[in-house]
C-alpha cells in the first residue's frame, strides 16, 4: 500500500477480500424471497414477463451494494490507518532531545512540540531515559534524564522564548549529561537560525559518544524580521531582512500602532527576487508618527517581527530661551511667539521658570531636551555655557536666532556655526542702496535641500558671516545675493544652527511665512532627545525596570518574572534576563529590540557528525485510524440494503412509498422550519404599542382622562381641541390631536398635562390606576382636576360638599398630594403668557389650586415669586373644558355662566397660561430680570 | 403482506343451490326467445303470447295473398266476405345447455372478492337452471345430462353434478343441436384462439351461446407489487416477477385484449358475452344474460316473426 498514505494494523485480515467472489456467487444465487401469489391468468402474465431479463436473480446494484458492504467490513477489521506516521527508531540507550525554542521557533511551535512528542513516545516504547534540553532557556535548567512521561510533561510546559538561542552553554550541559549515558540517540530539533557560536557548540555536543544523530530542521529559513526603523524628516523607514532560503519576491505589510495598539499607519515591504533586505516607508504626518509605539509585520507572529520604539523616534522636547520676554501685552513682538506657534504642534516645548540664564539653562538641560532654541541670546554665563556645550557635544541641537544682542555679543567659536561680523547689515533702508533680499534656492548639501524656498520672503536686515573656506558647506540657506540666512555646524554628536535673522518679524518676514515652520520642523527632526525623563530615585537611576515585553508570538505583554531591569546607557545582549521590549516607565521608555540594525538571518548548516545521521522534518502526527469511519459506512450501507430489500419486496409499493417518502421529507423540513421559526417570530414581533408611542411623541399633545361618561368625554375632547386651536393661533405651540388616555392602561409619560374632569357617573378609578397617576405626578407630569361644580357646590366653604368634590377627595386620598394653595397673585401661572388675575372656565369664581410654594420668600420688589418646579397638580371647579369646547365650525359648544363672551376669552387665556406653565416652568419668573438687565447694559 | 388471492375449495353444492335460488327469485320468469323451427321444437307448457305453433287459438287474421290456401279457416271465412286465417298461439319448449367451468383456475378468490369464481359461476348457472325450468324449458349439462324438463331443474342439475365423475376441462359440445341456447360460465383465460377453437363446433351447429366470464378483480386490476412469485393453479407453473408493479400496464392490456377479442367474436356470431366480477352482485350477470336470452337476434333465427311484445 505504498501508493496510498494508508497502513493496516492487521493486514492478514485483508485476505478476507478473497472471499468476495464467493459472497458474490452466493448473493447472485439467493434472491430475496418473493411474495407467493396464486394467479390463474398466468398464461397472460407469462407473455408480459418474458420482457424482464433476470427475474430470478437479485438486481446487480443490490449485489454490488452487498459486496461493497462486505468489503468495507473486511477493510475495517484490518484496522487501517490513514497517513501513518513514520516510526522513528530510537536505537540508542537513551534519547537526548536538544530543542531550539528561540524566537524563530515560535511560529510553528506546535509542530515542533508534536515532533518531539513523537520522539518521546517512541522512546517510551523502547523504555529509554530522555534528556530534554531547550536552548533558549537558562543553561541551569533541569535537563534530565527523565522518564518518558516526565519528559512529555516538561515538553508540553515548554514554550518559545522571544530571545536568541544560547546553544553553546546548553549544548555543553547536554554533553555533560550524556557522558553518563553513552550510546544515546541525539535528536537536534533546530530552529534553522544560525547563532554566533554554533561551531563550538556542535563540536562540544558531538564530541560525546553517540549511537546516532537525528537532525530535525525546518525546510529552509525564510523568516522575515524587522531590523531597524528610522524616523526621517519626511518619512518613517522600516527595514526588514529575511532568511537565505526565501528567494521568491515577496510583499509584506508592516504597520505601526500607537500605545493603545491602534493601527495608525502601514506600508508595504517588498523583497525583490533573491533580495535578503528590503525596506518600506510610511509617509504619514509627523504628528501621527510621534504616536508610533510599535512597528510590526503583518502575518508574522514571532518576536522578530515586532519592534518597539522609544523616545528617540518620538516627539522631541525643545527648550525655549529668550532674554526679553518682557511685555506680554504685545505678544506679536515677543521673540518666541512665532517659534511657539510653529513648534507646538509637533514638539513638547519647555520654558524655564526663571529668566536668569544661570538658572534657566541648567533647568532646561535637566529635562534633557532634544533641542534648545535661543532667541537673540547674547553672552552666556560661563557655567551655563559649559554645560550647554557639554549637552551639545552629547548630541543636543542648539538653534540660535540673531538679533541685536547676538550682533553685539561678539563671536563664540563653539556656540555659533560661523564667525560673525560684528553688527548687522541693513538692506533697503533709507541709507542703503540695496533692496530687501529674497531667499535663494536652498543649497543641495543642506538639510533644507528638498524644501521649496519661499518666494514672498524678504529680508531687510541680517547679520553677516565672515567669509571662510567652509562657509559654503555650513550654509543651509542663502539670500539671493549669496549671503547666508541659516548656517549650521556639527559640534560633537550635536550641532549648532544659526538663523541670521530675528525670530520675530522685525528683520524679515520669514517668521510669518510657512517656510519658517517647515525649516524649524526639519531641524527638530534632526535633533534627538537626550535621554528620557525618569522620576526614579537615585538608586535606580541607572536601571530601567521592564515595562512592556515582546512575547515570543510578537505581541506586547506585561513583563514576566524573569525579566530584569536594564542598565541604562548600555545595550546588553538580548537574553532571558533582558528580553526585548520597553524598559522604563510610563514617563519614558527605552526600546530594547531583538535584532540589531545590522542583523542578518543566516541559515544553520548541519554539522558533520561522526555517527549515522538521519535528517527529518517537523511534522504533525496526522495519522488517523479509519476503522470507525469504515464501520460507519458499512452500517450506512446496511441500512440502505434494508431499505432496498423492503422496496424490492413490495413493502413500499410505488405510489404509497413515494408519498411516504415525500411525507417524511416534508415532515423533516417542517421540523427544521419550526426549529428556526421562533427566532424569526421573535425577530419580527414588533412592540405592540410602538405606533401609539410614536404618534404620542411626534407632537405635543394635551391629554384628557376618559371617564367613560360619553358626554363628559365629548366635552373634554372638544375643549382640548378648542384650547389647541387657540394655542396655535396665539402662541408658538401647535399641539397635536387631543389624546384620550385611559389611566389604567395607557402610557401617561408622553403627555405634559392631563385634564381630568371629575364625574360622579364615572366609575371610581382602581387603585392601580391611581398609583399610575401618582407615579406620573412624581415623574413630573401635571394633572388638572376639574370638578365642574362651582355652582352646584353651594356658596361658601362651610356648606355641604358636592358629590364631585367628594369623588375628588376620594381620588386624592390615594395620591401623594403636596400642600396646596390657591394661585397667589405673584405665581408664575398668572404671568406665564397673559397676565391674569383669575382662571375662569364656564363658571367663574372657583379658585385654581396649585402646589404651595411655601418656602419661597415673598419679596415685594419682585413681581413674581421665584421657585423651581412645576406644580404636579391643579384643581379647579370652573369647568375649563366646557368653556374651551368648540364644535366643528369653531363655534362655542356651551354657554358660559354668566353668559359673557369675555369670560370665554379669559378661560382660553387661562388655558394658555397653564400650558405655558407646563412647558416652560418658571422661565417667566426669570424674565422679570430683563428690565434690570437692559437697564444695566444701557449703562 | 398478506396474499391477495387464495385457492378455495370447491363450493358445496346445496349451499350454492340455495344461493342460486335466492338469486333466481329476484329475476322474473325467464322467457327464452325460442326460435321457431318446427322440427326441433318440443312444446312446452305455456303459451308464448304470440302466434306460432301450438294448439290453442290465438287470433283470426285476414288472409294475405300468397299464403298457403290450406291455412284459411273456412268456417270463419264463411261468415262474411273476407278470408281469414286462424293463428294459434306459439307454445314451445327450448333446450338450454348450461355449463360452469369447474377447473382449478376457477377455485380462486382474491382479497377484494367476496366469493370464488367457481362459486359465482355455479350460482349463476343454477339460478338460470331454476329460472328456465320454472318456465318449462329443457335444460342440460353437456357431458353430464341429456336435456330434461322438470320443475326443480336446479336441484336436479345439482344432484347430477354431485354424482358426476371428474370431468374434463372442456366438455364435449357436440350433442348441442341447432337452435339451442348454450350458457357457458367460466373465466375463459385460455388464449382466445383456444377458446374459439373449442366453441367453433357450437358456432357451426348454429346454437346460440351466452358466455359469462367470471373475473376476479385481482385478475383484472393486477394489484401486485414488489417481488412476487405467481403460481398457476392449473398447471402449477411458477413465474417470478422482480417488480410486479412494472408489469401491471402490459398485463392489463393483454387481459383486456383477450376479453375484447372474445366478445367481438361472440358479437359477430350473435352470441352474448357478459362479464361478471366476483366483487359485484351475481344478479347483475343474471339480468344481463336474461336480457340476452330473451333478446331477438337476427342471426340464425330463420323466419322470425316477432310481434311487438
Amino acid at each position: 500500500m505504498n501508493f496510498l498514505p494508508l497502513s493496516f494494523g492487521a493486514p492478514m485480515v485483508l485476505w478476507g477480500l478473497l472471499a468476495l467472489p464467493v459472497i458474490w456467487w452466493l448473493l447472485r444465487l439467493t434472491p430475496p424471497k418473493p411474495q407467493t401469489e396464486t394467479f390463474p391468468p398466468l398464461k397472460i402474465l407469462a407473455r408480459v414477463l418474458r420482457k424482464e431479463e433476470t427475474p430470478h436473480k437479485s438486481p446487480w446494484w443490490l449485489t454490488l451494494l452487498r459486496l461493497l458492504l462486505a468489503a468495507l467490513v473486511i477493510l475495517a477489521l484490518a484496522d487501517p490507518v490513514f497517513n501513518p506516521r513514520e516510526k522513528i527508531a530510537v536505537e540508542g540507550q537513551a534519547l537526548a532531545i536538544v530543542m531550539d525554542n528561540g524566537w524563530n521557533a515560535a511560529p510553528d511551535w506546535e509542530r515542533r512540540v508534536a515532533t518531539a512528542e513523537r520522539l518521546i513516545v517512541d522512546a517510551k516504547e523502547s523504555d529509554v531515559p530522555v534528556v530534554l534540553a531547550l536552548t533558549a532557556e537558562k543553561p541551569a535548567q533541569d535537563i534530565g534524564p527523565f522518564n518518558a512521561d516526565t519528559a512529555l510533561e516538561r515538553l508540553n510546559a515548554a514554550e518559545p522564548r522571544p530571545v536568541p538561542t544560547d546553544r553553546l552553554s546548553v549544548y555543553a550541559r547536554v554533553a555533560d549529561a550524556l557522558e553518563n549515558l553513552p550510546g544515546a540517540t541525539l535528536a537536534v530539533l533546530a530552529d534553522g537560525l544560525a547563532g554566533d557560536e554554533d561551531e563550538a557548540a556542535f563540536e562540544t555536543l558531538l564530541a560525546v559518544q553517540l549511537s546516532d544523530l537525528l537532525w530535525i530542521a525546518p525546510q529552509g529559513l525564510s523568516t522575515v524580521a524587522l531590523t531597524d526603523t528610522a524616523n526621517e524628516p519626511e518619512r518613517f523607514l522600516v527595514k526588514a531582512v529575511r532568511g537565505p532560503d526565501a528567494a521568491a519576491p515577496r510583499q509584506l505589510i508592516a504597520y505601526a500602532s500607537d500605545e493603545k495598539g491602534r493601527r495608525i499607519a502601514e506600508t508595504t515591504i517588498a523583497f525583490g527576487p533573491g533580495a535578503r533586505e528590503a525596506e518600506g516607508e510610511m509617509r504619514v504626518p509627523f504628528e501621527l508618527r510621534n504616536d508610533f509605539a510599535t512597528v510590526a509585520l503583518e502575518g508574522e507572529n514571532h518576536a522578530g517581527a515586532l519592534r518597539v520604539l522609544d523616545e528617540n523616534a518620538r516627539r522631541r522636547r525643545i527648550g525655549l530661551l529668550s532674554q526679553n520676554e518682557g511685555d506680554r501685552a504685545q505678544p506679536l513682538l515677543s521673540p518666541l511667539y512665532y517659534i511657539r506657534r510653529a513648534l507646538s504642534p509637533f514638539a513638547d516645548l519647555i520654558e524655564p521658570s526663571n529668566p536668569a540664564l544661570t538658572e534657566a539653562i541648567p533647568e532646561l538641560l535637566e529635562q534633557k531636551p532634544a533641542a534648545i532654541i535661543m532667541a537673540d541670546v547674547g553672552t552666556l554665563p560661563d557655567s551655563a555655557r559649559q554645560s550647554l556645550i557639554e549637552w551639545m557635544e552629547n548630541g543636543g541641537t542648539l538653534i540660535r536666532f540673531a538679533g541685536p544682542r547676538v550682533a553685539a555679543a561678539g563671536n563664540d567659536e563653539t556656540l555659533l556655526p560661523v564667525r560673525l561680523r560684528v553688527g548687522e547689515r541693513s538692506l533697503g533702508g533709507a541709507l542703503s542702496w540695496s533692496e530687501p533680499q529674497p531667499v535663494a534656492e536652498f543649497p543641495a548639501s543642506g538639510p533644507f535641500s528638498d524644501l521649496t524656498p519661499p518666494r514672498d520672503v524678504a529680508v531687510n536686515r541680517q547679520i553677516l558671516a565672515e567669509p571662510s573656506p567652509d562657509i559654503v558647506e555650513r550654509t543651509w540657506a542663502n539670500l539671493a545675493d549669496g549671503t547666508p540666512l541659516v548656517t549650521g555646524a556639527a559640534r560633537g554628536d550635536g550641532r549648532v544652527i544659526l538663523f541670521h535673522v530675528t525670530p520675530e518679524a522685525t528683520w524679515s518676514n520669514l517668521p510669518i511665512s510657512g517656510s519658517f515652520v517647515e525649516m524649524l520642523r526639519r531641524i527638530v527632526q534632526l535633533s534627538r532627545n537626550q535621554g528620557s525623563l525618569t522620576s526614579e530615585t537615585e538608586d535606580d537611576a541607572g536601571r530601567l525596570a521592564p515595562y512592556r515585553m515582546i512575547s515570543a508570538s510578537g505581541a506586547l505583554v506585561p513583563p514576566g518574572p524573569e525579566a530584569e531591569p536594564l542598565a541604562a546607557g548600555q545595550t546588553p545582549r538580548v537574553s532571558l534576563e533582558n528580553p526585548p521590549g520597553l524598559y522604563g516607565s510610563e514617563e519614558g521608555v527605552i526600546a530594547h529590540n531583538l535584532l540589531p540594525a545590522d542583523a542578518t538571518l543566516q541559515g544553520l548548516a548541519r554539522p558533520q557528525a561522526p555517527v549515522a545521521t538521519q535528517t527529518l522534518r517537523y511534522a504533525f502526527d496526522t495519522s488517523r485510524p479509519l476503522k470507525g469511519p469504515l464501520m460507519a459506512a458499512a452500517l450506512a450501507l446496511l441500512a440502505l440494503d434494508t431499505l432496498a430489500v423492503l422496496w424490492l419486496g413490495g413493502m413500499m409499493p410505488g405510489r404509497r412509498g413515494r408519498r411516504a417518502a415525500t411525507a417524511t421529507v416534508a415532515a423533516f423540513t417542517m421540523g427544521l422550519a419550526l426549529a428556526a421559526a421562533p427566532d424569526a417570530a421573535r425577530a419580527q414581533s414588533p412592540q405592540p404599542q410602538d405606533a401609539e408611542a410614536i404618534a404620542a411623541i411626534s407632537a405635543t399633545r394635551i391629554a384628557y382622562v376618559v371617564t367613560g361618561v360619553s358626554s363628559v368625554d365629548a366635552v373634554s375632547r372638544a375643549g382640548i381641541t378648542g384650547l389647541s386651536r387657540f394655542l396655535a393661533d396665539k402662541t408658538a405651540l401647535e399641539p397635536g390631536e387631543p389624546a384620550a388616555v385611559d389611566i389604567a392602561a395607557d402610557e401617561l409619560s408622553f403627555y405634559p398635562l392631563i385634564y381630568w374632569p371629575i364625574s360622579t357617573d364615572a366609575p371610581m378609578p382602581t387603585e392601580d390606576a391611581i398609583a399610575r397617576i401618582d407615579a406620573y405626578m412624581q415623574e413630573g407630569g401635571t394633572v388638572l382636576f376639574d370638578t365642574r361644580d362651582q355652582y352646584s357646590s353651594g356658596f361658601g366653604s362651610t356648606g355641604s360638599v358636592s358629590p364631585e368634590t367628594q369623588r375628588l377627595r376620594d381620588i386624592l386620598s390615594g395620591l401623594n398630594v403636596p400642600p396646596l394653595e390657591p394661585v397667589p397673585d405673584d405665581h408664575v401661572l398668572t404671568k406665564a403668557f397673559y397676565i391674569l388675575s383669575e382662571f375662569p372656565g364656564r363658571y367663574r369664581g372657583s379658585q385654581l389650586w396649585v402646589e404651595a410654594s411655601l418656602n419661597a420668600p415673598t419679596r415685594t420688589d419682585r413681581p413674581v415669586r421665584t421657585g423651581d418646579g412645576v406644580s404636579p397638580i391643579m384643581i379647579t371647579g370652573n369647568d375649563l373644558a366646557g368653556a374651551w369646547a368648540i364644535d366643528e365650525q369653531g363655534q362655542p359648544l356651551l354657554p358660559t355662566v354668566p353668559s359673557d363672551p369675555l369670560q370665554r376669552v379669559y378661560a382660553l387665556r387661562a388655558g394658555v397660561n397653564i400650558m405655558m406653565y407646563m412647558l416652560t416652568g418658571n422661565y417667566k419668573s426669570d424674565q422679570v430680570h430683563v428690565p434690570v438687565l437692559l437697564e444695566r447694559l444701557g449703562q | 403482506m398478506a396474499r391477495l388471492g387464495e385457492a378455495t375449495s370447491p363450493a358445496a353444492t346445496p349451499d350454492v343451490v340455495a344461493r342460486a335460488r335466492a338469486r333466481a327469485a329476484l329475476v322474473p320468469d325467464l322467457l327464452v326467445e325460442a326460435r321457431r323451427v318446427a322440427n326441433n321444437v318440443i312444446a312446452g307448457w305455456h303459451g308464448r303470447r304470440q302466434r306460432g305453433i301450438g294448439e290453442n287459438f290465438w287470433q283470426f287474421r285476414p288472409y294475405v295473398e300468397g299464403e298457403a290456401v290450406a291455412r284459411i279457416d273456412w268456417r270463419r271465412s264463411a261468415r262474411d266476405e273476407h278470408l281469414y286465417v286462424r293463428d294459434r298461439e306459439w307454445e314451445a319448449a327450448h333446450t338450454v345447455w348450461l355449463w360452469a367451468d369447474k377447473s382449478a383456475s376457477m377455485l380462486y378468490k382474491s382479497a377484494h372478492a367476496d366469493v370464488s369464481k367457481e362459486s359465482r359461476a355455479l350460482v349463476l348457472i343454477f339460478a338460470l337452471a331454476e329460472l328456465l325450468s320454472r318456465s318449462g324449458e329443457r335444460i342440460a349439462w353437456p357431458g353430464l345430462t341429456d336435456p330434461f324438463s322438470t320443475r326443480n331443474g336446479a336441484e336436479r342439475l345439482a344432484q347430477h353434478l354431485g354424482h358426476a365423475p371428474e370431468q374434463g376441462d372442456k366438455p364435449d359440445l357436440t350433442p348441442v343441436r341447432r337452435f339451442s341456447d348454450v350458457v357457458l360460465a367460466g373465466d375463459f383465460l385460455d388464449t382466445p384462439d383456444e377458446t374459439m377453437r373449442w366453441l367453433d363446433t357450437l358456432a357451426r351447429t348454429g346454437a346460440r351461446a351466452h358466455l359469462i366470464e367470471i373475473a376476479d378483480p385481482a385478475e383484472e386490476n393486477f394489484p401486485y407489487s414488489g417481488r412476487t412469485e405467481f403460481r398457476d393453479p392449473e398447471t402449477g407453473e411458477k413465474l417470478t416477477a422482480g417488480r410486479a408493479e412494472t408489469l401491471g400496464d402490459d398485463y392489463r392490456q393483454l387481459y383486456l385484449a383477450r376479453r375484447e377479442t372474445l366478445s367481438r367474436w361472440c358479437k359477430k356470431l350473435g352470441w352474448s358475452y357478459t362479464v361478471n366480477h366476483t366483487d359485484r352482485l351475481a344478479s347483475e350477470a343474471l339480468i344481463a344474460v336474461h336480457l340476452a336470452m330473451t333478446a331477438e337476434t337476427g342471426v340464425g333465427t330463420g323466419a322470425q316473426t316477432g310481434v311487438g311484445r
